[in-house]
């Protein structure tokens, strides 16, 4: 696209899709004008000029700022706590316990049952008291005044250890989570029997931290007995909910708003006490509050991604026939349920055709803070054990890993039940395309030909993946008002966390009316003027609401259509829109400008009101992916460094080419992190986090990432997952990174990494332990 | 410290009336006059004109006395009353309204609040409001050219490179401050001098990209994009 | 949040060295340590004495007798960027380019880089640790994947976090100090002090002194220099492990060796074993890995941080190779 198109989004002229009749489902797509190319973001202005107000730059003239103080020990009874001092540091203007009036209020964490004050801490960090003051700076001071007398109980923070006869309970009745999760489908004992090779090893995955740049909190404030809250989130109408039920409110008197917020990674899905203690000083006080938690708080108390410890059983015959899987978990959700293995025997079950399958995961309890999904829950952890183990699969019968992968290629889904199809399946592609790019083959022979003699050392690996969830559902709906001028104006409940989310919907807005990008401005992400939508995560955003926004806009086509219809004496079904202007598509010399159609110009606006319909029955939508990698190992020191990255990736329709890749980017970024440079320290001795902040627990730099990501959408066309066509995008793309790494490694040095992160703290003690054999 | 005067002298600061702050709002929808980028314009106002002048070296400033400060921001004055102990960050975001510069660690650990010293980028939360007297502060809003985006804000633009967002004033004062010191940096170069910078969301490539164009925007080498 | 403090702007070091005899006095250069370990509560401070606008503690120059002064308040960005520093000790370029990030390397000041407190996360963390007056060190037998393998007896196992100080110890480098009592010299190899010394100090500083300048003498004939640091990412990160080395050649062969490593104990530690394997030999393979063995002969190192030992090793194989070719 060059530079001109790119400034004038609109061209005059540009015929706009078929309208279907109402009650049709409208037709794909065909060559599409908007869609798909890489157009900068909507709002792009506002986020890199300042303007954009994330809800952590709210600020009122007469505002207070909140602190919390949580609980320093993994494990404690409240027995006392002193606010006498705190109460009189200058500056401050409230403190609150959970003996403090109206602040005895029930918080809920799934089942479980607990207090936003709770007498019993289960995890370093839980809130013990707060306080409200002039500035954040006297709110600490208070907090540092508070004296509380604890009760310091004996904890268990390893969940290896949680299961032991002598492992502190972390509630009444032990410390395992229900019943292990179980599945099974075929029979592995006569898999394995019918293998020529069965290999068998542990993988063990570290605790990572979401940690997104804007700090979780909000800023809150009253308007009578309607409560307004700022809240940095992935869903407003999630916030509105829990808070409500939280406090006995009416859900149409919380009005939530985040219409920017800066990341969260799954952490965000929900709110947390911060809001509740907020929303009460702020009554109490009358004055708006400000509450976001310390960076170190953020690392206590508002989400990880569990560890896993893992164990993977695999048959496969010499031609690359899988026989049997066998898989096991443990992992665990911290101190209260929270899924703590949820997804993770996933892609054990759903990547590669094998009749024998079976996984059991255990989730147990430890004081530590509850787990939240982050970005494709369980998958990078399934991933690390399976990609790696049909590598050293592939080794062992001497296939190549792709080839091993494309023998086993499903067409349905393995891991459900009924064997339902799924409505496109790109693994296969993406392997092979993916592979073309890479160069792949010609890399491979290139490695095996050169005798690596120095200490550096070069590798290539690879692994596929795909997402369990991806095609997104109902319910969303979506208000689209287009006015009298051809200007439009689109109302949405989503979240914009960072995707593209509001250029997306804009570009399927501007595709199906013909409006230019500039012309049309987006309420999002308020539960007192926007639509419903659930949270933004899943990678089921643009599934979910593209599709509404779709319908809304088909809606208003509909109309202005039965509009005009009026005005130039015909049927409805014989007329279209094209560049402005309703046009009989029997007699062209029938047309009529959209502003002047009459009805319309009494009524000024046309409002369509979009809905997201069903899923397909019978059939499953997944996004599916492989990643390819070259590394250089310094075998001195340790060191890894990512030269190159490919990303094949088969989310359907590529709706933004720009916020695509920028999704491959961020997403293998983040890989990077989980496979190489992240991990939760907890102190053995007194189970307190070692690295609460951003030196000790570390996240890549930009001078960690691949100097080279290459993108590779594979543009399925796909009709049945819903009407515009596309998959989630924003989960797959973390999912192979890590275990891509850890094969290139591999390959480079001959060392299976079996456990993350792939640092010169662990490639030191393996080279070594090498060197000890050799 | 909202109830305090924070100005050192002139008139009284007027508040604006509910009308006009809603008025002002450039974000939310106001229903009973709430405000959300400019509310802090009631608490320290710009003076036009007059210099940042050196404090006399041997004035002891108390934590419980709020001490006059001076401050030069994007090329305007500000005179404001401060605790010793105040972040410089904490005055732009709080006290002054500078939204744009962001507070991500308040440890010196992540960037998203650098703004340029005397033209070099650091870290807003790392530097006291008192240690900034006499020197250029430049922020994010100190790159536009009043409603139009600065060449680095241009290029981040054209390749995306950005996601949520909130990591990206840092980003592009870091870029910024490179380019003024090496107006044509490699890509190793790019990679070194945005590594003060955190992204989680993980734009690091896009970034590289911008900062290249916008090293070609500066010289004068806009080119297609 | 940061506590409360005053705050004072000194017109001279005199002025300075006078206000930081008051109890709970304490000295701000750059801030970027200060404020993290005052916000951390590692320790607290009544009154901030800023130097900061002490112009004569600025600037990077030659020397009459052709050494190099480093003003205490030369940024790290500046010795990093310094023309002649990168000429004739490209080592101490090196160390100061690796220094944390952007941002605080131009913040961040030399005399600070060489006065910063331990990145130790139980120092840092809220554990009374031996460090900070308490009884035990809670690195032993626990999260000591980042802590010494060398120098810490078993009572503090911090490792010493700069990178510029190994460097400007192999080189022989003194700092100046003012105090109470005027003016002295310490020669940087003494200018850090063990757990064995003194668990509660990490410089030979008394109370109210001050660095002034760093003083690096003048580079003897066919002086080498270089600084490897090796971390577990590649920017704001310290060392998991690295090495300084100034090694005097004549032809192939070492004649003066000064090999300092940094990430591995609690000061600046100069490995004289790799320092008597090397001089007088030429740096050919069996030497190195002879001075690598050698390296580490000693080491006592803790549950989580034995790979230290072999870290240790590869680096100093790999630079000393590196450094032979000239």
């Amino acid at each position: 696209m060059n530079t001109e198109e790119k400034r004038y989004y609109f061209l005059e002229g540009l015929p706009v899709p078929e309208t279907p009749l109402p009650g049709d489902e409208p037709a794909p797509w065909k060559k599409t004008h908007f869609v798909g190319k890489g157009l900068p973001r909507v709002d792009a202005y506002e986020r890199v000029s300042g303007s954009a107000v994330y809800p952590s730059d709210v600020n009122f003239p007469d505002m207070l700022y909140a602190a919390i103080l949580g609980c320093p020990y993994p494990n404690a009874r409240v027995k006392n706590v002193d606010t006498s001092a705190a109460s009189k540091v200058a500056g401050c203007r409230g403190v609150m316990t959970g003996s403090s009036p109206g602040a005895d209020i029930a918080w809920r964490y799934e089942k479980k049952k607990s207090k936003i004050f709770d007498p019993h801490c289960r995890y370093e960090g839980d809130a013990v008291a707060a306080v409200v003051a002039d500035t954040p700076y006297s709110a600490w001071d208070a907090i540092k005044a508070i004296k509380v007398d604890y009760e310091i109980l004996p904890f268990v923070s390893d969940e290896r250890n949680a299961l032991a006869s002598k492992a502190p309970a972390v509630h009444p009745g032990g410390n395992q989570v229900g019943k292990p999760q179980t599945y099974e489908r075929g029979d592995v004992d006569k898999g394995f029997k019918e293998a020529d090779v069965v290999l068998e090893a542990e993988y063990r995955t570290e605790c990572e931290l979401h940690t997104p740049m804007e700090l979780h909190g909000c800023v809150v404030r009253w308007d009578g007995d309607e409560l307004i809250i700022w809240e940095s989130t992935q869903g407003v109408y999630s916030v509105q909910t829990m808070v409500a039920e939280t406090l006995g409110l009416p859900l149409a008197k919380v009005r939530v708003i985040g219409r920017y917020m800066g990341g969260g990674f799954g952490s965000k899905l929900v709110t947390s006490k911060y809001s509740i203690i907020a929303a009460l000083f702020a009554k109490e006080t009358a004055r708006p509050v400000k509450l976001f938690l310390t960076r170190e708080q953020t690392y206590l108390v508002v989400g990880n991604r569990p560890p896993t410890n893992m164990t993977l059983k695999a048959g496969i015959k010499k031609d690359g026939t899988l026989t049997a899987l066998q898989f096991t978990c443990l992992g665990t959700g911290g101190a209260y349920p929270a899924d703590g293995t949820w997804g993770v025997d996933w892609l054990v079950r759903d990547t590669y055709l094998c009749p024998n399958v079976k996984c059991e995961s255990t989730d147990v309890y430890i004081n530590a803070g509850p787990a939240r999904p982050f970005r494709a829950p369980g998958h990078p952890q399934g991933s690390w054990a399976l990609e790696q183990m049909m590598d050293a699969l592939a080794e062992a019968i001497k296939m190549d890993p792709v080839e091993l992968r494309l023998k086993n290629i499903p067409t349905y889904s393995q891991g459900r039940p009924g064997n339902m199809p799924y409505t496109s399946t790109g693994l296969k592609q993406c392997l092979v395309e993916g592979a073309k790019a890479f160069k792949w083959k010609e890399k491979r022979a290139a490695l095996a030909r050169t005798k690596q003699t120095g200490h550096i050392r070069r590798g290539i690996g690879m692994a596929g993946g795909l997402w369990q969830v991806g095609g997104g559902m109902p319910p969303s709906s979506i208000v689209l008002k287009l006015f009298v001028d051809g200007s439009v104006n689109l109302n949405m409940g989503a979240s914009d966390i960072g995707t593209g989310t509001k250029t997306i919907m804009a570009l399927i807005v501007s595709e199906e009316l013909g409006v230019p990008l500039d012309k049309i401005q987006i309420e999002n992400a308020d539960t007192g003027t926007t639509q419903y939508a659930t949270p933004s995560g899943g990678s089921k955003t643009v599934p979910s609401d593209g599709p509404a926004v779709r319908d809304a806009a088909v809606r208003v086509k509909q109309r202005l259509l039965k509009l005009a219809s009026e005005d130039l004496k015909s049927k409805p079904e014989d007329l279209t829109v094209v560049g402005g202007y309703v046009v009989s598509q029997k007699d062209k010399s029938k047309r009529i400008k959209i502003g002047e159609i009459g009805k319309f110009k009494e009524q000024r606006v046309i409002v369509g009101l979009g809905y997201r319909g069903p899923n397909p029955v019978g059939k499953i939508i997944q996004p599916f992916c492989a990643q390819f990698c070259e590394v250089e190992v310094n075998t001195l020191t340790g060191e890894v460094t990512l030269l190159s990255f490919l990303a094949a990736h088969d989310s359907g329709r590529v709706m933004d080419r720009l916020t695509y890749d920028s999704q491959v980017i961020g997403g293998i970024t983040m890989g990077v992190g989980f496979g190489m440079t992240e991990m939760r320290v907890l102190d053995r001795r007194t189970g307190k986090l070692c690295n609460k902040n951003w030196h000790d627990y570390k996240l890549p730099t930009s001078r960690d990432v691949p100097s080279e990501i290459v993108s590779l959408p594979l543009e399925l066309p796909d009709a049945e997952a819903n009407s515009i066509g596309a998959k989630g995008l924003g989960e797959p793309v973390t999912v192979p990174t890590g275990a891509a790494i850890a094969n290139a490694v591999y390959d480079a040095i001959g060392v299976r990494v079996t456990s993350t992160p792939i640092n010169p703290l662990q490639l030191n003690r393996l080279l070594a332990e090498r060197r000890g054999k050799e | 410290m909202i109830d305090e005067i924070h100005r050192e002298d002139g008139p009284s600061p007027s508040r604006l009336s509910e009308t006009e702050l809603a008025e002002n709002a450039t974000e939310g929808v106001t229903r009973r006059g709430f405000l959300a980028s400019i509310g802090v314009g009631a608490v320290a106002v710009a003076a036009g004109g007059g210099s940042a002048s050196a404090r006399p070296s041997t004035e002891v400033l108390k934590p419980d006395e709020m001490a006059k400060l001076t401050l030069k921001i994007n090329g305007r004055i500000y005179r404001l009353l401060v605790e010793p102990r105040w972040s410089l960050l904490y005055v732009l975001r709080e006290e002054l309204g500078l939204t744009g510069t962001k507070v991500g660690c308040e440890r010196g650990e992540c960037g998203a609040c650098t703004v340029l010293i005397d033209g070099r980028p650091q870290y807003a939360c790392l530097m006291l409001a008192v240690e900034a007297e006499d020197a250029e502060i430049t922020t994010l809003e100190g790159l536009m050219d009043g409603q139009e985006l600065g060449p680095v804000q241009q290029a981040f633009v054209e390749h995306d490179a950005f996601q949520c967002g909130y990591c990206t004033p840092g980003q592009i004062v870091a870029v910024e401050g490179l380019l003024r010191k090496n107006p044509d940096p490699s890509l190793d170069e790019i990679r070194t001098g945005v590594s003060g910078n955190l992204c989680r969301c993980g734009a690091y490539g896009h970034i590289f990209e911008a900062a290249q164009k916008a090293a070609k925007l500066k010289s004068g080498q806009g080119g297609k994009s | 949040m940061l506590p409360n403090f005053s705050y004072v702007r000194a017109k001279s070091v005199e002025e300075a060295v006078e206000r930081l005899s008051a109890p709970g006095a304490l000295i701000h250069a750059g801030g970027t340590d200060l404020l993290g370990c005052l916000r951390d509560e590692v320790f607290g401070a009544d009154l901030l004495v800023s130097i900061s606008r002490l112009a004569k503690l600025r600037g990077i120059e030659e020397t009459s007798d052709g050494g190099l002064r480093i003003g205490a308040l030369a940024t790290v960005t500046e010795v990093a960027e310094n023309p002649m520093i990168r000429e004739r000790f490209p080592g101490l370029a090196q160390s100061a380019a690796e220094v944390a990030s952007p941002q605080l390397r131009n913040q961040g000041t030399m005399g600070g880089n060489i006065c910063q407190k331990p990145r130790c996360w139980y120092y840092r963390g809220a554990f009374h640790c031996r460090r900070k007056g308490g009884s035990i060190c809670y690195a032993f037998g626990a999260e000591n994947q980042f802590h010494a393998i060398f120098g810490h007896d078993h009572i503090c196992a911090i490792v010493h976090p700069s990178d510029t100080a190994p460097i400007l110890v192999a080189l022989d480098a003194t700092a100046r100090v003012v105090g109470p009592r005027g003016a002295r010299f310490v020669p940087l190899p003494q200018f850090f002090v063990l757990p064995n010394q003194d668990v509660e100090k990490e410089t030979v500083l008394d109370p109210g002194e001050i660095v002034t300048d760093i003083q690096v003498p003048k580079p003897a004939q066919g002086l080498r220099t270089r600084y490897r640091k090796v971390r577990a990412r590649q920017s704001w990160d310290f060392a998991l492990a690295g090495v300084a080395l100034a090694l005097n050649f004549s032809g192939d062969k070492v004649q003066r060796a000064r090999v300092v490593l940094s990430g591995v104990a609690p000061i600046p530690w100069r490995s004289e074993e790799v320092e008597k394997a090397i001089t007088g030999r030429k740096l050919d393979a069996e030497t190195i890995k002879h001075a690598a063995e050698a390296a580490v002969a000693d080491a006592q190192p803790l549950e989580q941080n034995q790979y230290k030992i072999p870290l240790v090793q590869g680096v100093l194989e790999e630079q000393l190779t590196t450094i032979a070719k000239g």
